[in-house]
């Protein structure tokens, strides 16, 4: 019961966050194409006010020692400093995400919305992973 | 259908709140390209990137079960994904907008964008360890020189496809 109080509470933060981005049009390539065409301040709006709220929560929680609703305390972790991987990584996933105007939480929403297209996508992003898991070794990081 | 979005001073903000909500709620960093690698390493451990303690994923695979279950309710109540074929275009040039604003971008004859732009998504993100969801939106909350650098990745990414290949390809 526990395990799936659990489960579900991911699944209704996903609902949540999918909502949000269908509603702001953010899983649209039209505006990931009018972003990058700097024609619109739609989606700089749109993501440089989503940092600046997580930035402010960040700060309020370290400010406050706010603990999780479990009473621990809240770590916030660095992923790995790799800039090379970070770098030409981004840069990868970057063309894919201004070929497809999809980046992954859109990905799988249009899954759910139109799946003909969704799988294509998905099957080329789980490809993709498995090519990355096989040249890992062979990358510079 | 309605083209107006919500406004990004409404939505961006409801956006950078998964930080929070994640973190106090069920104690986890933001993101969701992890999710790939859990996908795989359910179906094969070799090579050894994906034999690794995958319950520590398990959790994006439930929240992007929501995001596909949203989007299937977006899809039955009739959302389509061309809807902005006609308010969105008239930028950049070329004949791809033309062919984008007749028959739209989301068309199965583009079936060979989206099966090698998810290559590029998958390896990409698992190459910078993360996507928008870790690097832009959860490593930029951070300060994090990590996602400061991929980010800037994802754009450059995006402004050579947009200018110098989508353009070609129609």
């Amino acid at each position: 019961m526990k395990k799936l109080f659990n489960i579900a509470s991911f699944i209704l933060l996903g609902i949540y966050f999918a909502i949000v981005l269908t509603e702001a049009q953010a899983i649209s390539w039209y505006r990931i194409q009018e972003m990058f065409y700097f024609k619109s301040f739609h989606m700089y709006g749109l993501l440089g006010s989503a940092i600046a709220t997580g930035a402010l929560s960040l700060w309020i929680i370290k400010k406050f020692n706010i603990q999780s609703v479990k009473h621990n305390p809240i770590v916030v972790k660095d992923k790995p400093f790799e800039w090379k991987a970070n770098f030409v990584g981004g840069i990868i996933f970057g063309l894919g995400w201004g070929l497809t105007g999809a980046c992954s939480a859109p990905l799988f929403i249009s899954l759910g919305i139109n799946w003909k297209i969704g799988i294509l996508l998905l099957i080329g992003a789980l490809l993709g992973t498995y090519l990355y898991g096989i040249l890992k070794d062979k990358l510079p990081h | 259908m309605k083209n107006e979005p919500l406004a990004w001073y409404i939505a961006g903000p409801l956006i950078g709140l998964i930080v929070p909500l994640l973190l106090i709620l069920k104690e986890k960093q933001f993101g969701i390209s992890s999710s790939y690698r859990f996908f795989i390493s359910g179906l094969t451990k070799k090579p050894g990137y994906f034999n690794y303690k995958r319950e520590q994923d398990a959790w994006q695979f439930y929240f992007v079960i929501g995001l596909i279950l949203t989007g299937v309710m977006y899809g039955v109540n009739g959302y389509d994904l061309n809807a902005l074929k006609t308010t969105v275009v008239g930028f950049g040039g070329g004949d791809v907008i033309h062919y984008v604003s007749t028959v739209g971008f989301y068309d199965l004859s583009n079936w060979a964008i989206f099966l090698f732009g998810g290559i590029l998504i998958g390896f990409g993100s698992r190459y910078s360890n993360g996507c928008t969801a870790g690097h832009c939106i959860m490593g930029m909350s951070q300060f994090s020189k990590t996602s400061l650098i991929a980010t800037i990745g994802f754009f450059i990414g995006g402004l050579i496809t947009t200018y110098f290949i989508i353009p070609f390809l129609r």
